[in-house]
Parts: structure tokens; sequence; C-alpha cells
């Protein structure tokens, strides 16, 4: 709507998903959440399975914008506009969710990370759709750190998502995706899989942290210039770790 | 007997329709016949208009009219294209040169908006890009690029004041501070953006507009156009918000020109970037140099003011010497010396903000006195108090101050936030610091001005009040339906009260400046008066009694002592053979204090408005971000006239102050504009409101004393200083440059580390 407004995008057509009920609501299958395309971001923010399976992406959805854009905006619009400072896409790449996408050659699936590709683009095809988000609940612990430089209202200036499951007092698997600071979602596996097997203490938090500021090369904005997002990296991502630590052992995790 | 209106929480006469959706704004005007308009803009700061190729627009479908700057020079139906309050500077279309990107350039007329937007899209100026200043400072210098030919050293408006001596003062002071302070330009951001319909009908024009000052825009028609002022019409609406964004003249003379030429009436409605290339607040600089006594008594003052006009006047000339009589704040200043200065820049030309003039000034000597305060150990309100003007003191003007009650408001204000206790919380992550602060502020209001009103009754029974005061959020029509019935003893449900229409409301100045309810409510008094007296005759008579004995009770004439002996007005009116009797009263306020520009003195506002803030924050030192979490604001009202809406006027000043300070801020790049829509520039939202937020409206204490006063801007001007002072309180770092951007606030923490380390 805003780009439409602001004159960057001028489509012939737009088609109404409204009715489309089949593709709107939350269900499990096995230990997988699975959104429907068309569930506006109010019904997963609200709804009881994410609210107890994947709280932090039930919190990202909740702190998009306001009450209005949550009501009409959708999961899989929220992944297909592919908006660098958007506050799902990091949760829900974290999370090792995937996009069930349906095309003229039939149905395929693919890992959120893969589906956006840029700034506003995505792998999707011509005539292709996604029909649901599947969200696997491996976490035993999950949280979502939005920072927000100057409105309520804004979008972030840095968002940070974490989850983890956890080994006794080790890391058996530990995500961190960081949004809103670069074209893509920022996630590097091998910063954290190097702390697996560790205790989430001060040390790792700050490694890992630190690793985390050093790897991303942010935007400047008016929401920050790239020196002060890479400061607020660090913070961020300290501050997820130590809820994720904060949780451990709590079922259900933070947020 | 009906109960004095005044100070009851009488509901807003409209308050439904703004529910449920069925008030009539200008932006659901329309006229039988209208085209709609559509503005093309130059994508340049600067430069002179080489040609603007209009022949594939004038040919797409629906289009009635492409106009230029140039079709308007040649136009002899147009006496003169300029416009403006200070300087008749401002083309309706850019004629010859452009000097702001964003300056409307041509615009198309057509039958559908959306064929207007199409169209416009096609035309291309050619410009010949020339060097811009966008920065007051930098165009204040020899050899900066000259935005006007005829003000080659880009001056838009100079006022001096002087007084005491100074350089003596300075002499002998315990200690000298100097310090500069700057505040960005902003956007007042009304809802509803600019909107008008334009109908020429035999050579008389009629402007529905979306405008504060209806009477100033139909002077202005009206000498655009060479007519009488009774050839042009302007009726406005209620306003979808105002807050100065809609004051003086703004798209009108645009629109009134596409309608004459397209030879159909013309409705134009702006888009929201177009919005913030209309008006904008002036950025400033100012610097302050202050002489303290030993005891902070502040001896002699040095006060230096560089104002952003923009690429066109509009106040800034006479603004200036508002801003010289502001800047002082409520403080007692014999020796002092004031200069303000406006330079025109290739910028958004400039315009009112709520709190015009006055919230940049604020910020300075507020933030100034705390930081004077800090650096003598003294507790910033306890030297505020030794400072403070009261009753009778002199102001820097040297007119001498009455009815003043700024300690009062400090204390109020003190108390609520706790001052003196300790602002840390039970439960904060370390990395939170709390901190206090407050400010004290005073304004001038518009002096000298006019407001006249009229009050009607007619034998139907029905009182009607005139008024061209604009309601636009603040409830003004209640307000005189309040006020009217108050003077004529009647319940303000059966007042009616008639929207601004210059052929049928009497003249006023401007709803702005926090004058309406004081002006209207002096001028509605004296109509009042005369009307009563009026029936009072009509109806002794009648009832062949002495005039002396006749009484008015609930809309009804009684003859003292018989009180069966009753007559509705109506009645009275009737008998007569009157159909309808009115009667106008005028305020008028008379001042001097500017006659001089370069000498300042005398009366520079027939009443202080006078405001105080306490704000308590919490800052993050991660992140330098500031959270505003408490926020009390107290107005001196004299006699509050609706305490739920005075209420709402003081705490929503404070949560639009709340903008300014934290992020509002006209981005620029390369000349251009970068953020102009709501998502790139932050407003506050309901969720940056203070957890707590509290006002208080001060009264007269002697209660004989009915003298209104408005409230509508009492607090703005003092809480960015107040949430300035409270994170130095809370973090130890003096941020001198608006807004408090969390990452300017993280940089000074980094430095302060680094000089303490």
């Amino acid at each position: 709507m805003l780009m439409m407004r602001q004159g960057l995008v001028d489509p012939a057509r737009l088609v109404s998903l409204e009715r489309l009920d089949a593709l709107r609501g939350v269900s499990l299958d096995d230990n997988t959440l699975v959104l429907g395309a068309c569930t506006s971001l109010t019904d997963v923010a609200a709804d009881d399975q994410v609210l107890q399976r994947a709280p932090s992406l039930a919190y990202a959805c909740q702190r998009v914008g306001n009450v209005r854009v949550r009501n009409r905006a959708t999961i899989a619009g929220n992944v297909a506009e592919a908006d660098y400072a958007s506050d799902p896409p990091a949760v829900l790449i974290t999370l090792d969710a995937e996009c069930v996408i349906q095309g003229p050659g039939g149905e395929r699936r693919a890992p959120v990370r893969e589906v956006i590709t840029g700034f506003y683009e995505t792998s999707l095809a011509e005539g292709e759709v996604i029909t649901a988000v599947r969200v696997p609940t491996w976490p035993s612990a999950s949280t979502y750190h939005k920072y927000i430089s100057r409105s309520s209202e804004d979008r972030p200036c840095v968002g940070v998502a974490a989850a983890a499951r956890f080994a006794g007092d080790e890391i058996a698997r530990l995500t961190v995706t960081v949004g809103a600071t670069a074209e893509l979602p920022q996630r590097f596996d091998d910063v954290t899989d190097a702390v697996h097997g560790g205790v989430l203490d001060a040390d790792t938090r700050a490694q890992v942290a630190a690793a985390y500021a050093e790897r991303i090369e942010p935007i400047s904005d008016a929401r920050g210039s790239a020196w002060y997002r890479t400061r607020m990296v660090e913070v961020f991502v300290r501050r997820a770790l130590e809820d994720l630590a904060h949780a451990h052992g709590v079922a259900g995790g933070v947020r | 007997m009906t109960v004095n209106p005044i100070g009851l929480d009488y509901p807003m006469k409209d308050a439904r329709d703004r529910v449920v959706g069925t008030m009539r704004f200008t932006i659901d005007h329309e006229v039988e016949g209208m085209a709609h308009a559509r503005v093309v803009r130059s994508m340049v700061p600067h430069g002179t208009i080489t040609s603007i190729d209009t022949a594939e627009a004038a040919a797409m479908p629906g289009v009635i009219a492409v106009v230029t700057g140039a079709d308007l020079a040649a136009d002899d139906r147009i006496a003169s294209p300029f416009f403006g309050i200070g300087r008749k500077d401002q083309p309706p279309l850019a004629i010859g040169k452009v000097r702001y990107a964003g300056e409307p350039v041509a615009v198309v007329v057509a039958e559908t908006e959306r064929q207007a937007r199409a169209a416009a899209e096609t035309v291309w100026p050619e410009i010949d890009e020339t060097p811009f200043a966008t920065d007051h400072l930098e165009a204040s210098r020899p050899g900066a690029p000259v935005v006007h030919d005829d003000w080659p050293d880009n001056a838009c408006g100079a006022f001096r004041l002087h007084r005491g001596d100074p350089d003596a003062a300075f002499a002998t002071a315990h200690r000298v501070y100097e310090m500069t302070y700057t505040t960005p330009s902003a956007n007042p951001v009304p809802l509803e953006p600019h909107v008008g319909v334009a109908h020429w009908e035999d050579g008389r024009l009629t402007m529905w507009s979306s405008t504060q000052w209806p009477h100033v825009v139909r002077n202005e028609l009206a000498n655009i156009f060479g007519l009488e002022r009774e050839a042009v019409r302007v009726i406005a609406f209620p306003l979808g918000g105002g807050f100065g964004a809609k004051g003086q003249v703004k798209m009108e003379p645009l629109i009134a020109c596409a309608a004459l030429v397209a030879g159909r009436p013309v409705r134009l409605q702006l888009d929201r970037d177009e919005v913030f290339f209309t008006v904008a607040k002036h950025a400033a600089t100012m610097r302050f140099r202050t002489g303290v006594d030993a005891d902070g008594q502040m001896i002699a003052r040095e006060i230096e003011l560089h104002y952003d006009a923009g690429a066109y006047a509009n106040t800034t000339p006479g603004g200036m010497g508002n801003a010289v009589v502001r800047s002082p704040g409520p403080y007692r200043s014999p020796n002092i010396h004031i200069t303000a200065n406006g330079w025109y820049t290739n910028t958004v030309p400039t315009g009112s903000y709520r709190g015009a003039l006055t919230t940049q000034v604020a910020f300075a000597y507020e933030s100034h006195l705390d930081e004077i305060a800090h650096d003598l150990g003294i507790d910033p309100v306890e030297l505020r108090r030794r400072n403070l003007l009261h009753d009778g003191d002199e102001y820097a003007t040297g007119e001498s101050m009455h009815d003043v009650h700024f300690a009062e408001l400090l204390d109020d204000v003190a108390n609520a936030i706790g001052w003196g206790e300790s602002a840390a919380a039970d439960g904060d992550p370390p990395h939170i610091r709390r901190g206090r602060g407050v400010a004290v502020i005073l304004k001038s209001t518009p002096t000298p001005s006019r407001s006249e009103a009229r009050i009607a009754c007619r034998a139907d029974g029905t009182i009607t009040a005139y008024s061209s005061g604009v309601d636009m959020g603040q409830g003004l029509s209640t307000t005189i339906a309040q006020l009217a019935a108050s003077a004529l003893g009647v319940h303000p449900d059966v007042v009616d009260v008639v929207d601004p229409d210059t052929d049928i409301t009497p003249y006023d100045a401007m709803t702005a400046g926090s004058r309406l309810t004081h002006a209207a409510g002096i001028a509605l008094g004296h109509a009042a008066t005369d009307l009563l007296a009026a029936l009072a005759e009509l109806a002794a008579d009648q009832m062949e009694v002495a005039v002396d004995d006749v009484e008015h009770v609930d809309g009804a004439v009684v003859v003292r002592g018989a009180p069966a002996m009753r007559t509705s007005w109506g009645q009275v009116l009737a008998d007569a053979g009157v159909a309808e009797l009115a009667r106008d009263g005028v305020f008028q306020s008379e001042g001097g204090a500017f006659a001089e520009p370069m000498d300042v003195k005398g009366v520079a506002s027939v009443h202080w408005h006078q405001g105080a803030v306490a704000a308590e924050v919490a800052v993050d030192i991660e992140t330098g971000k500031v959270t505003v979490e408490r926020c009390h604001g107290a107005a001196f009202a004299g006699r509050v006239v609706n305490p739920t809406r005075a209420r709402q006027q003081s705490e929503g000043s404070i949560i639009m102050g709340l903008g300014p300070t934290l992020f509002e801020e006209y981005l620029l790049d390369n000349g251009q504009l970068v953020n102009p829509n709501l998502s790139d520039y932050m407003i506050p939202s309901v969720l940056d409101v203070p957890v707590a937020l509290t006002s208080h409206n001060m009264e007269h204490v002697d209660r004989a004393n009915n003298e209104i006063h408005g409230v509508g801007e009492m607090t703005i001007p003092a809480v960015a200083p107040a949430v300035a002072n409270a994170v130095f309180d809370a973090v130890g770092v003096r941020i001198r440059d608006l807004p408090l951007r969390a990452e300017r606030v993280l940089r000074a923490l980094d430095a302060q580390e680094t000089t303490d380390g």
C-alpha cells in the first residue's frame, strides 16, 4: 500500500485474497506449526499454539506496525514483501521456518531464508504463491528484541531473534538472526555452532554478540548510522542471549 | 436560573459527529462542475526555469488546463501573482526561478483527480541548477547563493533589543557562560492535509479552504486578483488539525488561479509529502551568553538568534520581533542585548508550528539556565526561583509584568515530579538511568490584534454567535457557545455557532497564538452587553416600565420584583416586529514594542502566556535511547472555560512536543527533503505518551477576576528543555542540539567516557 501510494509500484490489477478461508488459521503437523498464508499477524500473535510453541514469533508479530496494520497484514504477505525492516522474517529464519509454495509446476518447499533474496526481492517465480509457512518448534527458549530508535510505531533500527535448545546446562543448538540492519536477515551459523556444547554464560554471550557486530555490514539511514547499528547489534544480540540464558529451564521460554 | 457555563465540562457540540465520522470537513466539500488539480513540483532546490513542456499533459484525457508561473505572470486578470504576510515574495507557481525542492512549478487541472495525476507526471520542467544554501548560517555569509535577487544578502527580518548596560554588567559578573543551541525544522503534521475549492462566479471568488486565517486569506486573494475584499468570500469548515500549518496563506492563491484559468471550480487536496513541502517550522541557531553574580542572578545577557526563513518570507520578517521578546524567558533581565535575524534559504517556506518561534528559544534559555545551575552548584529549581519575574517587575522590553505566576507554576511542576527525591526506580535493569528536569516558559500573544464577534437574537427564539475563529479540534465553536451563553445568561445548548465565512462572520485576525478564547471572549462579552441593553429597551417599552427595572433571566426579560411578568426574548422581538436583533463586539489590543525594529521596547504582549513542564526520563546508557516516563505540565489559564478541553490542550501540547524533542526533524540530502512521509518522518504515537501524564491549569486566586487566557500552547515550549535537562540529570550529558536522538545521546555518552577516562 505504502509503495503504491508513493508511486513505487503500479499494479494493473489487485486480487483480493480476503475470502480464501482455507489459507487462514494455525494448525499443528507433528511438531511443526503450520500457519495458513492468509493468517493475519494479529491472529498469529494471539494463537495459543504459537504462544506456547513459538512465543518469539507471536511477540514479533504483535510488534509489527500498529493494530490496523496487523489486522490487515498476513504472515505469508510479510515474507513475500521481503522488507528488510520487518520483524517476523528474522524470527522465522531463526526457527528454520519454511514456505509451502504453490505454482504452475506444483508444490514445493523452501526455507524462508532462501525465499527472501534482497530488498523487496524473493525467489518466488512467476505464478507462484506462498500457501503456508511451516514453523518447526525445536527450541526450548526463544526471544525477539525489537529495538526502535525513534517513535514507538517506527520499524526497528535493529531486530534480533534468538532461539536455543539446551541439553542439561549445555547449548545443544543456538541460532541468532539479526534483521533490519542489512539487505537480508543476518544469520551466521558458524558463529553460533562454535558455542554448541558450551554454556551460555556471560563470556559466550559477549563472544557471539561481538562476532555478529563484526560480521554485519549495516546500512545507514534515519534510524541509525552504520556505526550506531553495529553498536546496537552487539547490545541486542547480547540482551537476546541473556533472555535465553534466563529462560533456560523455564517452560516456553520468554516472551 | 441557568448556571454560568464557564468552568463546566460542557461537551463539544460536534463530539458525536466527530466520533461517528459524520463531521463535515473541507475535504468533504464538493461543488457542482468541480475539476481537480494536481501540482507539479521542482525536483531541484535552486535554479532558473528554462522551459516547462506542457504539451503532452495538455493532450491527455480529461485535461482542462495546464498552468505555469509564466502563464500567471502573463495573465492580465491577475493583478499581482505574489503573496505573503511579511513580504509579497511568493508566487503561487514559480516564476522564472525555483527556490526550493518541492516548490510548485505547474498545476494540471483535469476532470478527475486520477487524470490530473497522470497528466502531471508528464510535465517536466527544464531547470538550470544553480548553487543552493539549505543552512541558514551558510546563507547568512557573504557570497552565499542568493535566494531572492531583491534581498542579495538573504536577509529576512532583523530585530534588536538593548536594555541597561550589558557590557558593564558582564565586566562585573562572577561568572560568564556562553553556549550555542540548535533546533531543526519540523512539520506540524495535521492529519487533514491542506485542501481547498475555488469557484469563480460573475467575477466573484468563493474559496472553501482548510485555513486558520480566513479573513487574511480573503484579503490576500483580493490583492492578487485586484478585487475589492467584498468580491472574495472565504469559507472555513472545522479543520482536521492545524497546529499552525494552516496559518497565513498557503495553497489558496494557487487553487484560485487554477480555477480562473480553467474556467471551472477547482479542488486541490495535497498528499502527505506535499504538506511537508508547504510549510515547515523555523530551524534556529541560538547563542546565549550570560553573566551571573555570586548568587546566580542573571545580571548580564547577550542573545544572538538566527532563524531559517526558508525560501519565502511569510511571517519571518515580523516574526523576528517575536523571537526577540520571547527569548529572555520568564526572567528579570536588567542588562540585556538581543538580536534576531531571519535568513532566506533554499528550503521549504516556514510558518507557524504550535508555540511558533518560542519552542526554539525556550529550549535554548532553559537548557542554558540548567547548565549555569549545575556549574554554580545551585539546584536548578532554586536558580530559577532567584531569577523569575514577579508582578510589577520590569521585563526586558521595559513593560511592567502583571498577572504573572511563574513561581507558582514552577512549584507546581516541581512538586508533581517529586523534585528533590531520587529518580531511581526499583527493578530498573542496570543499563537504565533515571533523571528529572524542569522548564518554565513565557510566550507573547499577537499584539496588537483584533477580533470581532456578533450575537443575534431572533423573533423565532433562536440565538446565534458569529465569529471567524476556526475550530481545529480544540473545540472553539463550543468555547464560543459557552462564552456567549455566559455573557447572555443562557444555556450553551441554545446558542448556535456559525462556522467562519467572511461573508457572514465578522473580522478576526487569526486563530493562532492561543488568542481566540481571550479575544473572542471579550468581543462576545461586548456584543452580549449591547444586545441585552437593546432587548431591555424594547421590553421596557412594551411592559411600560423603566429600563433599569428590566432584568434578564434564562433568555427572557422579567420586571424587577415582579417575576411573573416574564417575556421570552423571542416574544419581545416578535411583539416589536423585529425579526432579528444583532449586536457586534470588538476586541482590539494595542502594543507598540515593534515600532522600531532596531530598538524593541514597550508593550510586546497584552498578556504573557505562562507555562511549565517537569519530566522524568529513563535513559538506556547502552543505546542512548531516551524514554519520557513521566510528564507534568502547568499553565496559567486565568479562568478555565472547559476543564476537560483545557487539560487536553496542555497534555496534547506535551505529547506533540515530544516529537521534535526526541525524533522529529526534516532530513535533507543534497537539497532534497528525504523524509516527507509518515514512515520516514516520525510523530509520537500513543505508545510514546508518558506512562504518567498530568497537567494543571492554574486560575486566578481572586475569584472576582474573570479574565480568560488561552491554553493552546503553554506547555509545548517547555517540553524539550525539561526532557534535555532530565537527560543531563540522568546521565550527565548535555545535548544542545535537538532532537535528542538515541545515537546523538550515545555519542555524547561515549565522549563523556573518553573525557572522564
